[in-house]
């Protein structure tokens, strides 16, 4: 677990010239943290929580009841995790055989598993064509997530002057688009820029399989799958993990498990740690970043400062605004980052019957309920007119099929994902609709599994507003801003600002506020790291 | 407005400004920012739209200089107008206007112009970049003005037309065309309805890639993937059109009188939840119970097209969708048109009693009786993955199409929609080069 020293004030000058501050200790913090280390700086990872993770924990929501804030991992770089080694430091991950069982009213479950040839046999049950489309729906979108991966580790580029290297790397990514052929190179210029209901109607026609497919598009996003842009995200997905449908891959211990071995891994590596820090603000001497000061006053200097908070923390609450340009200040109060997820954790007597669902291993992935793309879209009504669905869209999981230590003996944890909660309400604030919003999500689960009620032994409701305070996630948004087209790659968060520097001198970003976004993957971590280590080697 | 208040934009600048302060005094200076910079994106877009769309995934190295001097004028651009542009391209155009503006009814009716011929709403995302099409319009010179023309847009046809017949074109009406005629694949004329045959060199169609290829070619001669992204082109008519013969001039209850605000456009939009509500009911599958209209009384200009003493009143009506969920258009005709009226009688509760006649125009009449495939009055979506080399369909938005012979000129082809004529000479630029 994390040390939980009192902050140790720095004394020797020498010690600067490789002391870094990483404010947050997020996975992309720690991430970072690690990479700097083995570079020979000496990271000092401030958090101000007492747990490290940021919103990649594990907590005990109810004695003897644990669940990971988190969902399922994004999933995390392969290449990170073979970095850090992490199996070294107890991580394990748990694939279950089913991705995912997506639930409707009136049948049984459309199961996705890791085994294409299983799926592509019972979806022919629901529909004919899409299950002999399959194998070509999976491949097509392996292919593009294939020529798009490069993207995910790629520093975006300079707009004003790319450098012959960045010129060099796109005309590469550029060029295996091309290999793609035309037809999916035409593919992937439209699906950027489409609304995910739209794509791939060709192959698939079950309702409740695009919606599937759409949910992707739209998770913790303020966004219905008729949105425009909804694809990218999607695109981005599959550069990430060349399948349709996100994975389900859970941490043995939740998701604190995989932050607790990256803590490990870049302790090890030699940066150091520390909880209850809570910082005040970046220390500045003119526009250049020096230090932090905490709240209690104390300052420690540093040669340079990264923020794994998300942007809007960062620049409005952590710099002083005096010695930021208007224009920018103002452009940062306008990236958009209002939350539309909450999240609600429950703990259970026992494993809930859900209607229609005969085979318990079908409910060992993710469970989407989501039956249609309307109904998606009707959620997400509701949050453009300041309100919470009364029916959400919901990914949940029950971990303790494939964990059980996350709960007693028998006894289990349902871990739900739900939009759209968004963060402004019209009507009323979240402190006082909190149990409302809980009522809405176990009332809707119920018409799925009808004994869930009697089941509930303690029920957990986070709110976009707790996420907020709790978690220090600006708006609540999970993804440190919309990963909107406008705010994507070389626009996350701001054009001209999108590679992991700010108009401070050394003071950083790493978190999902840049490039590539939001969803565990750690690539923010890794790029920041790698621009930050360039950056210092020159000086 | 829903309190019974207005908001009042004229060609005169310092009056607008005035007006809007009376709403909200942030707001009026906001505006003189916002028409700057919305200028200088409309200048910067300019020239793209006057240019025939490079084709990416070519191999030309024409068409890849296009793209980079396309890029390198975006570089030079400042970095606050990148930022607008890059906004302009992505966002609503709430999103957009929210950034701007506080007052609801202004960015209610400012919006509205982001969701003309589409079926988004005004949060929808690229519906900010609707709104640069619109302010495009240059008449005189002059950016962003709009003109009603003597005579209605009938007279702007009329006029092109004797234009062109006096530079030796040849116009025949009544000639309603059933075929394209070919021959090795090659277009070589059009058969008529009626059967007669007329042919030609080169043939260049102005109605929509659904009729040319789908009705009159026809699936079996086109590249299946041709058919493919034509099939997949998106149509979605969304707007109605009721043209009202009137006894006397509407008395709005907002500003009561024939005051000169009537000689202009008047926006039913009171708030931006107004406007996003009437995009929901078109998303599943019905006209807006409260829809978007936006009037114009032409005769306060231009008189001749009515009866001395009378008016008539041209209401442009959203949303309409063209696909029904319950019912069909020929049913629903009258009970749409009575809706219209109904909404705006509750602005202007003397409607009823001046209305001399009616003419209701659904998504399905717009497409029986002008040929717009789904009613859809831009030919097709200005949606970005709709737009410049991808309008009508990837590798074929230089308006050749995949018969030789067969060109494509309307505004299913860049620059898209709204009656800017560039479609036509850049198809005719085209022709004359291949020449």
């Amino acid at each position: 677990m994390s040390e939980s020293k009192a902050p140790s004030p720095l004394r020797s000058a020498g010690a600067l010239q490789n002391r870094i501050i990483i404010i947050g200790a997020g996975h992309n913090g720690l991430i970072a943290a690690y990479y700097l280390a083995k570079a020979g700086f000496e990271p000092l990872v401030l958090e101000r929580r007492e747990v490290i993770g940021g919103a990649c924990t594990t907590e005990e929501f109810h004695p003897g009841f644990r669940a990971s804030l988190a969902g399922s991992t994004g999933p995390l770089s392969s290449q990170i995790i073979n970095d850090l080694q992490l199996h070294r430091y107890g991580f394990e991950f748990i694939q279950p055989k089913v991705r995912v069982a997506a639930l409707n009213l009136s049948g049984p479950p459309i199961c996705i598993y890791e085994d294409a040839k299983r799926t592509a046999t019972e979806l022919a049950t629901h529909s004919r064509h899409d299950s002999e489309k399959y194998p070509e729906f999976l491949s097509c979108f392996d292919n593009i997530g294939r020529a798009l991966r490069p993207l995910l580790t790629m520093t975006p580029p300079n707009l004003d002057a790319p450098s012959k290297s960045e010129l060099w790397d796109l005309g590469k990514l550029g060029w295996k688009i091309r290999g793609l052929g035309k037809k999916d190179e035409y593919r992937l210029l439209r699906y950027g820029p489409m609304a995910v209901a739209r794509s791939r109607r060709r192959m698939v026609e079950n309702e409740t399989l695009r919606a599937l497919v759409a949910a992707r598009g739209i998770f913790g996003s303020f966004a219905g799958p008729w949105s425009a842009g909804t694809s990218a995200p999607l695109l981005l997905q599959a550069a990430n993990n060349g399948n349709p449908i996100a994975p389900a891959a859970f941490v043995k211990g939740g998701m604190g498990a995989l932050t607790d071995a990256i803590t490990k891994a870049a302790t090890e590596a030699g940066a150091e740690i520390q909880t209850n820090a809570d910082i005040a603000g970046v220390l500045l001497k003119g526009a250049t970043a020096v230090g932090v000061v905490l709240r209690s006053g104390e300052e420690i200097f540093a040669r340079a400062v990264i923020s794994n908070a998300d942007p809007k923390t960062t620049f409005l609450k952590l710099v002083d605004a005096g010695e930021l340009d208007p224009s920018f200040l103002q452009k940062i109060q306008n990236y958009r980052a209002y939350g539309t997820v909450a999240k609600v954790n429950l703990a259970l007597s026992a494993l809930p019957n859900f209607t229609g669902v005969d085979e318990t291993e079908k409910l060992a992935g993710r469970i989407h309920i989501g039956p249609d793309i309307d109904y998606l879209e009707r959620a997400f009504d509701a949050a453009k007119y300041g309100d919470f669905s009364s029916r959400p869209y919901m990914d949940i999981t029950l971990p303790t099929l494939t964990d059980s230590s996350l709960a007693p003996g028998g006894a289990h944890v349902m871990s739900i994902h739900a939009q759209f909660a968004p963060y402004k309400l019209k009507n009323g604030d979240w402190e006082s609709r909190r149990e409302e919003l809980g009522d809405a999500i176990v009332n809707t689960l119920s018409d799925y599994a009808p004994n869930l009620k009697d089941l509930i032994v303690a029920r957990q409701v986070i709110t976009p507003l707790d996420l907020e305070r709790r978690y220090g996630l600006s708006g609540g948004h999970i993804h440190h801003g919309e990963m909107s087209l406008d705010q994507l790659f070389a626009f996350r968060p701001l054009i001209g600002f999108a590679r992991y520097r700010t108009p401070i001198e050394n003071l950083y970003l790493c978190g999902a506020g840049t490039h590539p976004g939001g969803g565990v993957t750690g690539a923010p971590g890794l790029n920041a790291s790698r621009e930050i280590i360039k950056d210092l080697k020159k000086k | 407005m829903p309190s019974g208040d207005y908001l009042w934009r004229v060609n005169d600048h310092a009056k607008t400004r005035r007006e809007i302060a009376r709403h909200s005094k942030l707001d009026a200076e906001a505006y003189d920012e916002y028409g700057k910079a919305m200028v200088e994106m409309a200048h910067f877009v300019k020239p793209i739209m006057n240019m025939t769309p490079p084709d990416p995934a070519s191999l030309n190295p024409k068409g890849l200089m296009e793209l980079l001097t396309m890029g390198r004028r975006f570089q030079k651009l400042s970095g606050d107008d990148k930022y607008n542009q890059v906004q302009l391209m992505t966002m609503s155009a709430v999103d957009f206007l929210d950034q701007w503006f506080e007052t609801d009814v202004l960015k209610a009716t400012m919006s509205a112009s982001g969701i003309i011929g589409t079926f988004l709403g005004v949060r929808s995302p690229g519906t900010a970049y609707v709104l640069l099409h619109h302010y495009m319009g240059e008449i005189d010179g002059a950016f962003r003005s709009w003109g009603l023309s003597r005579g209605g847009t009938g007279a702007i046809s009329n006029s092109i037309a004797d234009a062109a017949r006096e530079a030796g074109a040849e116009i025949r009406t009544c000639c309603p065309i059933a075929k394209i005629i070919l021959k090795n694949g090659q277009a070589k004329g059009v058969a008529l309805e009626n059967g007669d045959e007329i042919y030609a060199d080169i043939i260049s169609s102005s109605v929509d890639p659904r009729l040319t290829f789908m009705k009159m070619i026809g699936c079996e001669h086109l590249p299946e993937d041709f058919v493919d992204d034509i099939k997949r082109y998106k149509f979605r008519g969304s707007s109605g059109k009721v043209n009202l013969a009137l006894d006397a001039l509407p008395n709005f209850t907002a500003l009561p009188g024939a005051g000169p605000h009537l000689r202009g456009a008047v926006s039913i939009s009171p708030s931006v939840d107004y406007m996003e509500r009437a995009y929901d009911d078109a998303k599943y599958g019905r006209y807006s119970r409260r829809p978007y209209i936006d009037i114009v009384i032409p005769t306060l200009t231009d008189p001749s097209i009515a009866p001395p003493g009378k008016h008539v009143m041209s209401c442009f009506v959203q949303y309409a969708p063209y696909n029904l969920k319950e019912g069909n258009w020929d049913e629903k005709r009258e009970e749409f048109g009575d809706n219209v009226i109904d909404t705006i009688a509750e602005h202007a509760p003397n409607m009823k009693d001046i209305i001399l006649h009616r003419q209701v125009l659904t998504p399905l009449d717009l497409e029986r009786e002008f040929g717009l495939s789904e009613g859809n009055i831009f030919q097709g979506e200005l949606t970005l993955e709709q737009l410049f080399f991808l309008r009508p369909a990837p590798g074929w938005a230089q308006y050749r199409s995949p018969i030789k012979n067969l060109y494509m000129c309307g505004s299913a082809t860049h620059p898209g929609g709204g009656i800017m004529g560039a479609s036509g000479r850049n198809a005719a630029m085209v022709i004359l080069k291949g020449k």
